[in-house]
Order: C-alpha cells, then sequence, then structure tokens
C-alpha cells in the first residue's frame, strides 16, 4: 500500500495496514503460528504462568487469557501465595455466564494452580514448560526484580512481561503488558517492548487490543485515569466539594466517575496504584503529579472516597458560571497539561492515546479529540488558568508547543484513516460509536481519496481499536432531546455524509468484520454499493429499544436496495430491534457473507471491479410503492416508548418510501430529528442517560 | 470606643468565614425528614466551600446541639466525618445558650493554644424530636417517656413550670403591658423585613438543596419558613396563653445549622476575605436568676458582663439577643434602660424561629455582619437558656 492519510496503528505492532489485509485476503498473522511461536508446537506446548494469579488483574488475565489459550491446549499456571484470597474461584459465575457451565469447565480445567513462597518455584511447574510469564505481583520494584530472577534462573528462556501500571521496562528488566480495567473483559493492553514481538501479535490474534507505547515511568492509561483523579481530589482539597458530586461534575464534562471507580475495584488497592502511578510521576515531573493527603490516606486505610450507604449524600452541590468554569480549570488544566508531557515524549500513536481514554477510562471522547476540539489556543489559555489555580503545577512537564501540529491528518484523523495504492482507497473506522467527529473525519477522508483521483473505495473497521461497530453515539443526542434543528443536523448530515459513500464512488464495498455492525453504523455502511461481511457478524437496528428512529436513512434506503418481498423482513428488523446474522441476510440486506479470508477476498475483487459475481442491487430512486403498513408476527413491545417508536418508524418508512431518492433524505431527517425531540426519547433511554450525565 | 481588656487574645473570628442555614418552622420543610447531625457536617462543608475556605484548614471541631440525633454518641468526629474531613473535636449543649457557648468554647481551644483553627457548628431539628424512654424504678410511672423538645418546654423539672409559664411570670413581676410585647413583636417583624429586603440576610444565611436517598431533590431549604407578616391587629387579636405571651409574641420551634470559625489571628488573615477586619472576644457571663424568671435573667448577665469589662450600653454598636418572648426585650429595656427599638436590627429568634442549638449561633453572625456594616465596634450577644440562666458576650469589631 503505497499511500496512507496517516499511519495506521496496526503498523505500530507490525502487521501493516488493512489494505495489506484486503489485499492480500488474509490476516497478515495466523494465531495457531502464533501460539507455536509463543509457547511451542502441538505436542511439546509450554504453559503461561500468570503470577499474583488471585489478585484483581490476575484473575482477570487468568480468564482473559485461558479462555482464549484453552483451545490450544496451552496450560494456565495460576501461581500465588498460599493464602492469597480465592480470586479466581471469585471469576467461576462470570466465566459460566459468557462459555456456559461446559465450557467454564474447561476452561478452568486448564488453569494449574500452584503455591509459592516467594522464593522458590514449585518443582511441578517445570513440567509445564513454562514459556511466558505474565507476572502480577504488588507494586514493589525491588520484588518484582527478584521475582523475575527466580524464573530467569529456573527457566532461562522465559519471555517475561509485566502487568505493572507504574514502572517502565528499563526499570524493570523486563517487558510490559498493562492491562486495563475490568480486567476479565476489557481487550486493551499497553504494551512496551523493543520491538513488535509474537507475544504482542499474539494478543491481538487472539481478539484483544495490544497498544504500543513508549517505555516512561507509568503508561497512558494510568496518567490520564490518576491524572484525572487527581484533579478531582485537587480541586476537593480547595473547594471542600464532595468525591461524589465531583464525579458527577467530571462525568458531565468529559465522562468518567474517577472516585466511585476506584471504589468499584477495591479503594485500598486501586488508590494504592493510584497513589504509586503519581507518586513516581511527582518524582520525575514535578508538582503536576504530586497526590494530596486524602490519597496518602486512603491507599493505607482503604477508606471509600465515597460516603456509606446510611450517610448517602444529603446536601447538594452546584457550580454556576464562574465557578463552572474554575471546575474545568482544575480538571482540563492538569488533563491538558498531563497530555502535552505525553505528546512531548511520544508516548504512542495518537490514535492509541485518544482510544485509551474512550476504551479504558470512561472517556466519552479521548483525550486529544477533546484537546483538538477546544484548540490549541483555548487549551493553553486553560492549562495557564490552573496554573494560577494551582501555581506548583507551572514548575514542569508543560509542554504548549506539543499541541503545535493539531492541523496535521495524526491530528485531524483520530478515527477515521484512509489508505489507497493508486486504484483503490481504503476507509478505515476505528470507532466503535458514531459521532460528530467520525462524521467530520470520514468526510475528511473521503475528500483526500478524492484528491488523490480515488474511484474506488473500501469501507471498513480497522482491524485493531474497533472490533465491532455498534451504531450511533447516543450521548450526541443530548442537545437533540430539546432542538429539533439539533437533532436535524445530526439525521441530515450524517445522512449526507452516507450519501456521499454512494454517490462520490465508481463502487464503495462495506466489509464488516467484527462481532456486529448495528444502528447508525449499519445504515452508514448500506450506502455502499455493495455490503459484504463475515458469517456470523449480527447486523440490526436496536433503535426501537432506546426509542429513536434511525435517522440516517435507515427506515428506506434499505428498502429501495431490497425487492418487495423482502420489506417485511426489513420492517421487522426495524420495528423489533433484532439482529440478523450476516449470513441469513444474504440478497437482501447483504451481497455476500463467508468466513473472513472468503470475505475479504470477495470484499476485494468487488472493489477492483474483478469478476466478483456478486449482482449489484440498485437503489429505487422512485417512489417505492406497496410498502406494507403492517407486519404480522411482532412481538408485543417492551414498553409504551417502544410502541410509540413503532409508530414514529413506520410513519417514516411511508413517508420516506413514498417520497423519491432525492427528496427522501430530508424527509427522514425532518421525522427522525422530531422524534428525538419528542417526550417518548426524552423519558427513553437517550433521556434516562442525559439525565444521569448531564442533569448535574 | 471605650478600650477593654480582650477576654481570649489568641482567639479571632475571620470575618466572613461563617453561614446559617435558613430556620424552616418545625415539620415545615425537608429537614425534618434528615439526620441533622449529618446534614450539618454537610452543610459546614458547602458553607465554608462557598467561602473559599479549604475545610482541611479546621484542626478541631466543636458542635453544640440539644436534641437528641441519630449517631450522637460518635459526636463531633462523626459530623466532621460528615463534613469530609476527619477531625477530632466535642459536643456542647447548653440548651438555648449552646450557639453562643460553643463559639466561646471555640475560642478557648484558640486561647489554650491547642489548635490555629477551630470549627463550631452548631444544629438541632425539632421537627419529629426523638422520645426517650427512662427506666426509673423509684419513680411511680417506673419507665417515663419523654418527648424531647415538647415535654421539655412543658415542664421544667426544677420548678415544675413550662418555659411560657416563666414568661407570664416575669412578665408579672416586672408588670409588662401587653401593649407593649406587641409592638415589640411588630417592631421585630419589621426589622426582620427590612434586613431581608435589603438582602442583608444574604450574607449570613446559605440556601441548601435537601436530596434523598435516592440522590434526588427533597427541598430546597432557601426561607425562614413559617414567619408571617404580622400586623398590629392581628397581633392585638391573638389569644393571650399567659400574661403577654401570644403566638405573636413568643417564637416557634424550627430547624435548622449554623457555623463559623474561630482562629488565630495569623490564621483570620489567611483565611478571611477582608483581613483588614479583626473580631475579638472582650468578654463573657452567665447568671442565674429566681426560678421560673428566666425573662429576665439575660439582662442580669449583660449588667453583670459590663461591669467585669468597664464598658456600658452606651459603647455598644450592635445589640442583639435570643428572645423566646418578646417579654425578654421590654425587661432588658427596664433593666438597662436601653431603648428595645435600637436591637436586634436584622431580625431575631423571636421572628425567624429558634431552632435551638444553632440560634444564638446565628444571632452572633448577624450581629458581627451588622458591626462590619456600621465600621466596627462593640457587639453584645446574648440570651437566656433553660434553667433561668442568662449568658452575654460581647465581641470587638475593629
Amino acid at each position: 500500500m503505497a499511500t496512507a492519510l496517516r499511519e495506521t496503528t496496526l503498523q505500530t505492532m507490525g502487521l501493516g495496514s488493512v489494505s495489506d489485509i484486503l489485499q492480500r485476503g488474509q490476516l497478515p498473522v495466523s494465531q495457531d503460528d502464533l501460539v507455536d511461536r509463543v509457547f511451542g508446537n502441538s505436542g511439546a506446548r509450554g504453559s503461561l504462568v500468570i503470577s499474583g494469579a488471585n489478585g484483581i488483574v490476575g484473575a482477570g488475565k487468568t480468564m482473559q487469557l485461558g479462555s482464549r489459550l484453552q483451545p490450544f491446549d496451552v496450560k494456565v499456571v495460576a501461581l500465588d501465595f498460599p493464602g492469597a484470597p480465592d480470586g479466581i474461584g471469585q471469576q467461576y459465575p462470570g466465566l459460566i455466564q459468557a462459555f456456559g457451565r461446559e465450557g467454564a469447565d474447561r476452561i478452568m480445567r486448564n488453569i494449574i494452580r500452584m503455591n509459592y513462597d516467594g522464593k522458590h518455584l514449585p518443582a511441578e511447574l517445570k513440567d509445564l514448560k513454562p514459556r511466558f510469564l505474565l507476572e502480577a505481583i504488588p507494586e514493589i520494584l525491588e520484588v518484582k526484580k527478584a521475582h523475575y530472577k527466580i524464573f530467569r534462573d529456573a527457566f532461562p528462556k522465559i519471555e517475561i512481561r509485566s502487568v505493572t501500571s507504574g514502572f517502565p521496562s528499563s526499570e524493570l528488566g523486563v517487558g510490559i503488558a498493562h492491562p486495563a480495567f475490568p480486567h476479565q473483559i476489557n481487550k486493551v493492553w499497553e504494551v512496551v517492548e523493543p520491538e513488535p514481538s509474537a507475544i504482542t501479535q499474539l494478543l491481538w490474534a487472539m481478539g484483544l487490543i495490544p497498544v504500543p507505547v513508549s517505555d516512561h515511568w507509568s503508561f497512558i492509561l494510568d496518567v490520564l485515569f490518576c491524572g484525572v483523579t487527581l484533579a478531582g481530589a485537587r480541586y476537593h482539597l480547595n473547594n471542600n466539594m464532595p468525591y461524589w458530586k465531583i464525579d458527577k461534575f467530571t462525568r458531565k464534562l468529559l465522562g468518567p466517575n474517577p472516585f466511585r471507580a476506584h471504589d468499584a475495584i477495591g479503594t485500598k488497592g486501586a488508590t494504592f496504584l493510584t497513589w504509586s502511578c503519581l507518586h513516581h510521576l511527582n518524582q520525575r515531573y514535578g508538582e503536576l503529579f504530586r497526590p494530596t493527603p486524602d490519597m496518602e490516606e486512603r491507599k493505607e486505610t482503604g477508606q471509600a472516597w465515597y460516603p456509606p450507604n446510611h450517610f448517602r449524600p444529603l446536601v447538594d452541590w452546584s457550580l454556576d458560571g464562574d465557578d463552572y468554569h474554575e471546575f474545568r480549570a482544575w480538571v482540563l488544566g492538569p488533563l491538558f497539561q498531563m497530555t502535552s508531557l505525553m505528546l512531548h515524549e511520544k508516548r504512542g500513536h495518537l490514535s492509541h492515546l485518544n482510544a485509551i481514554g474512550e476504551l479504558c477510562a470512561q472517556f466519552r471522547r479521548g483525550i486529544v479529540a477533546v484537546i483538538r476540539d477546544y484548540g490549541p489556543e483555548t487549551v493553553v489559555q486553560t492549562v495557564e488558568a490552573y496554573h494560577r489555580l494551582f501555581p506548583a503545577a507551572a514548575g514542569g512537564a508543560w509542554y504548549p508547543n506539543a499541541f503545535d501540529d493539531m492541523g496535521k491528518p495524526e491530528w485531524q484523523q483520530l478515527y477515521v484513516n484512509a489508505e489507497h495504492n493508486g486504484n483503490i482507497g481504503v476507509i478505515t473506522i476505528s470507532r466503535e460509536s458514531y459521532s460528530w467527529e467520525v462524521d467530520r473525519e470520514l468526510n475528511r477522508a473521503i475528500d483526500w481519496l478524492k484528491r488523490e483521483r480515488i474511484d474506488r473505495v473500501v469501507v471498513t473497521g480497522d482491524f485493531h481499536l474497533s472490533t465491532q461497530m455498534v451504531g450511533a453515539d447516543t450521548s450526541e443526542f443530548f442537545p437533540t432531546l430539546k432542538s429539533f434543528d439539533e437533532g436535524y443536523k445530526i439525521t441530515s448530515g450524517w445522512s449526507a455524509t452516507g450519501r456521499r459513500l454512494h454517490d462520490e464512488f465508481d463502487t464503495s464495498v462495506a466489509f464488516v468484520n467484527g462481532k456486529r455492525c448495528l444502528g447508525g453504523m449499519l445504515e452508514l455502511l448500506a450506502h455502499c454499493h455493495y455490503l459484504v461481511s463475515v458469517d456470523d457478524a449480527q447486523l440490526g437496528w436496536p433503535e426501537v429499544t432506546l426509542p429513536v428512529v434511525p435517522g440516517m436513512e435507515g427506515c428506506h434506503w434499505p428498502l429501495r436496495k431490497a425487492r418487495p418481498e423482502d420489506w417485511p423482513r426489513l420492517l421487522h428488523m426495524l420495528l423489533t430491534g433484532r439482529s440478523v446474522r450476516a449470513g441469513d441476510a444474504v440478497g437482501w440486506l447483504v451481497d455476500y457473507a463467508g468466513p473472513l479470508e472468503q470475505a475479504l477476498r470477495v470484499a476485494w475483487k468487488a472493489a477492483n471491479g474483478a469478476d466478483h459475481g456478486l449482482p449489484l442491487r440498485n437503489v429505487e430512486a422512485d417512489a417505492l410503492r406497496g410498502v406494507p403498513t403492517d407486519v404480522r408476527d411482532l412481538p408485543d413491545p417492551d414498553g409504551p416508548g417502544m410502541e410509540i417508536a413503532r409508530g414514529a418508524i413506520m410513519q417514516c418508512v411511508q413517508a420516506a418510501a413514498a417520497s423519491n431518492l432525492a427528496n427522501a433524505l430530508t424527509v427522514q431527517a425532518k421525522l427522525a430529528a422530531e422524534f428525538l425531540a419528542s417526550a417518548a426519547c426524552r423519558e427513553g433511554m437517550v433521556g434516562a442517560e442525559h439525565a444521569r450525565t448531564m442533569a448535574v | 470606643m471605650s478600650k477593654a481588656a480582650e477576654m481570649l487574645p489568641r482567639a479571632r473570628i475571620p470575618y466572613g468565614t461563617w453561614g446559617s442555614s435558613y430556620f424552616p418552622a418545625w415539620q415545615t420543610s425537608a429537614l425534618a425528614e434528615v439526620n441533622i447531625g449529618q446534614f450539618a457536617g454537610e452543610s459546614m462543608n458547602r458553607i465554608m466551600g462557598l467561602r473559599k475556605v479549604p475545610t482541611s484548614e479546621i484542626e478541631y471541631l466543636v458542635i453544640g446541639s440539644t436534641i437528641p440525633w441519630h449517631w450522637k454518641f460518635w459526636n463531633a468526629p462523626l459530623v466532621a466525618s460528615c463534613m469530609g474531613h476527619r477531625v477530632p473535636g466535642y459536643h456542647v449543649e447548653q440548651a438555648c445558650a449552646t450557639g453562643l457557648q460553643a463559639a466561646l468554647l471555640g475560642g478557648a481551644e484558640i486561647q489554650a493554644g491547642a489548635h490555629d483553627v477551630v470549627g463550631v457548628l452548631t444544629f438541632d431539628r425539632t421537627s419529629d424530636s426523638p422520645v426517650g424512654v427512662f427506666p426509673e424504678r423509684r419513680a411511680h410511672e417506673r419507665t417515663q417517656a419523654i418527648a424531647d423538645v415538647w415535654d421539655n418546654f412543658g415542664f421544667d423539672p426544677a420548678t415544675g413550670n413550662a418555659m411560657i409559664t416563666a414568661a407570664g411570670i416575669t412578665a408579672r413581676k416586672y408588670k409588662v403591658d401587653r401593649r407593649e410585647t406587641d409592638d415589640v413583636a411588630y417592631h421585630r417583624h419589621q426589622q426582620y423585613f427590612k434586613a431581608k429586603e435589603s438582602c442583608f440576610l444574604n450574607r449570613v444565611l446559605v440556601p441548601l438543596d435537601v436530596l434523598n436517598v435516592q440522590g434526588r431533590p427533597l427541598g430546597r431549604i432557601d426561607d425562614d419558613l413559617g414567619v408571617r407578616k404580622l400586623t398590629h391587629g392581628g397581633l392585638r387579636a391573638m389569644r393571650e396563653l399567659d400574661t403577654c405571651v401570644t403566638s405573636g409574641t413568643q417564637t416557634h420551634a424550627s430547624d435548622g445549622m449554623a457555623c463559623l470559625l474561630i482562629t488565630s489571628k495569623e490564621k483570620a488573615q489567611e483565611l478571611s476575605p477582608r483581613p483588614e477586619i479583626d473580631i475579638q472576644f472582650v468578654g463573657k457571663t452567665e447568671t442565674r436568676t429566681q426560678p421560673s424568671l428566666m425573662p429576665e435573667a439575660p439582662a442580669f448577665a449583660v449588667q453583670k458582663l459590663l461591669d467585669r469589662i468597664g464598658l456600658t450600653m452606651a459603647d455598644m454598636a450592635v445589640v442583639k439577643n435570643h428572645n423566646p418572648f418578646a417579654v425578654n426585650d421590654v425587661i432588658f429595656s427596664q433593666l438597662l434602660s436601653y431603648d428595645w427599638r435600637k436591637m436586634n436590627n436584622s431580625g431575631c429568634p423571636l421572628v425567624w424561629g429558634h431552632p435551638q442549638g444553632p440560634t444564638l449561633t446565628r444571632v452572633l453572625i448577624e450581629a458581627l455582619e451588622e458591626a462590619v456594616d456600621l465600621g466596627g465596634g462593640y457587639a453584645l450577644v446574648f440570651g437566656c437558656a433553660a434553667g433561668d440562666v442568662g449568658i452575654a458576650s460581647v465581641l470587638k469589631v475593629s
């Protein structure tokens, strides 16, 4: 692949580009090969050892990796002190939920629990041929080093990764694979290693999200999460606001509620990790990172950040005008400054830096996107305002020039990238939910491809950060609850972007490579001339359950591409919110569905114009006649909101289908926007989420 | 301004580091439904936040209340935890004198050199006051159940009389004219509403939003609910409950909290938004008068205090008291030869109610604000308390 708008995130793991994957019709590495490389060939497999396996991290990762390695007959040794509380046993119910009892038992059978005294490894370990140690023991540097020595003495060729949340690889003397909470299910791992290793590529091949980062004290997630916690704690110190209320305002401002998260994880352990991270950063970078006295105290006592149940908060706090501006400076100022440090140190690909906040720290939008939105001038002013409130932070670790490159593609294309080989373009979306930022970036990507004279395009996920496509980011609907105009901006604007995929390319191919493609993302991709999918992907429009009316032309565009006899199926999907397996939707929603490698090849052929054998389902430009006004066998709605939404969706379908293609966009956009501003929407999940997040 | 010796030379009240909730009448607001100790702690934290004083500055907490509240055993440390700050402290209780006594004891903590910043927090909830069950086998009832507020108001065990009876007895002793108590009550209401309209009270009183257990709004405490605009005619027409005591010439039970800081001189300058204002304790005393003559006790206390510190009523820039009965003010006026129209300029408990513990704290704060408005001077704060007690204190604002 010759040209890309910006570096692909796959490249950071030595895995090439999405175009390479499509062009070759296969993934760059295979799970089987990597398991062989890391654990030895089948029949002579070595094992994975997780030390500190009963801790929060160790137990979670024992489950996550154990469930993925069990089919390959890789034994997982869970090593811990004899008296350690049983963290692994606690995971069993969750395992049953995910894999069923039989599957859970199979995974648990593959986990071998062993005890040791911290100085001597169990003799039986040798028989299991440890090949890879994932160390998850307490954050004490000397203890960790001694631990590695024991293993290296016994197993000189063993690969070691630490899950540390703070120590750099250069201090530990081993590579780092730092996972994100909740450890059973969060797929993100920040990895530190000189070159992309087989272990990192294996994590990727197993469906996880390794993210290479630089070797500095503490990693991106910790700087962000500990940073936002510290910002809140420092605000409390100066303004008395209780932590529970700081959480609410922080959630409104950015998304996370860090103090609740500490209590949920376990106050003592989580606060110790936060303190430890900040303590080390404070030693290296100065006062910006100094932990507050409350953190010092709570890491020792484990006193929860939230009041106990019998003292649920009684007196509310409000922030108006200047006070809210001051709060913003207290919270955003240090985060912006910390981000300037990470940018200055080139801690990672900007899309990684951005995504980590969203995928691991509850940020509604990643910190880079937030900074981009404010613009360099406002960001610098915010940090300066923070320095007036907390002058000690001005003493170091502040790099205002780090924001100078904000106009470059690395900044401008955080969520959407584009590549091309001179003939075919590939647009990759690395965010699971569609937002205004994705929309703008997608338009810029299309513009770039057009400037590069590319008329054929594949639109797909990025095979890395987005493992599925779940639809619209419903937080974008918050302003629409009170304003038809805001809703109309979304429904008309995002639909227009979808149409560009249809109208501005000779051939556009949507490729669904993840577990599911839902809602607005499916509406977007349905605009492409061809929709190709892996056969077990779930496709659907769950809007009716929220309830909202599909606003990106889902109410008429798929009907215009389908035969009249297939309309009831589409209407059934729209009115029930139920999804359909891609393999079962070929011919009326999907143009091809098959196993990954076959689907990749078909998608590339379709884009290339080669003999792909897929009939083009044209979009009917005239008004559709005979669209059913009633759908049989609909299950009862699950509430009045859904019932109202069904009526609104059917009204939208009828009105949009009765218009010609040119007018249908406006018709649908208006009706969908009207519903976004309706009482039904305000009383539904969007309204409830808005109330929880914004009505602080 | 005459000079008087300082009672607690190390102690200061930093101007502006104080505040009070409104005092809604009993059973009229969300405060009737809360743990008042928790409410007080959280409210003090909120008030200090609004005053830009980090609660982390507070080293010690003196709390004052008179009505038992849930978990009161855990005392000031628990209230401090509700404030979000773990400091030691103790509880003081002296019936209606609590609000002033707590501040004086806070000053004593500073004077002793034990701390540099002491929080004083007084509170009470008269609504749904708890019922205590007292097994007393000697008594013929064997076991007595006492509703804390009303049964105590109705019966002074030392004299056998109710509070209201004491007011009537004292009114008769001084031959108080019913018309004068009505005039006092009318004037006091006028003073209160004038202060309210002038926004003077906004510097003292802080609106507070109360949440239910689900975190949803339970109610906003933003008014002294229960205060009515009275007319002369209306007062005259009220039924006399005892001599010179009507529903218009006596206070009413209410709920609330009030707080302030007492600090060293250096800390006062650091924490006050107006460090140029200096507030010192000049003197304090208490007296106990004859049985069931409580309304005269404050006047005796004031006279005793003035004698001790060498000042006169003419030296006082601000005079403000806790006056559960209009009779109190008339008798004070008689005994000290001081026009009752000149005192209580911003309102008083006769009008805005009586939550007991915090009453005299709010009186004190309002007096200090008034003294600052006047450019400084002596502020006399006094009142009566159960047991025929009078308490008085003079502070100097300069």
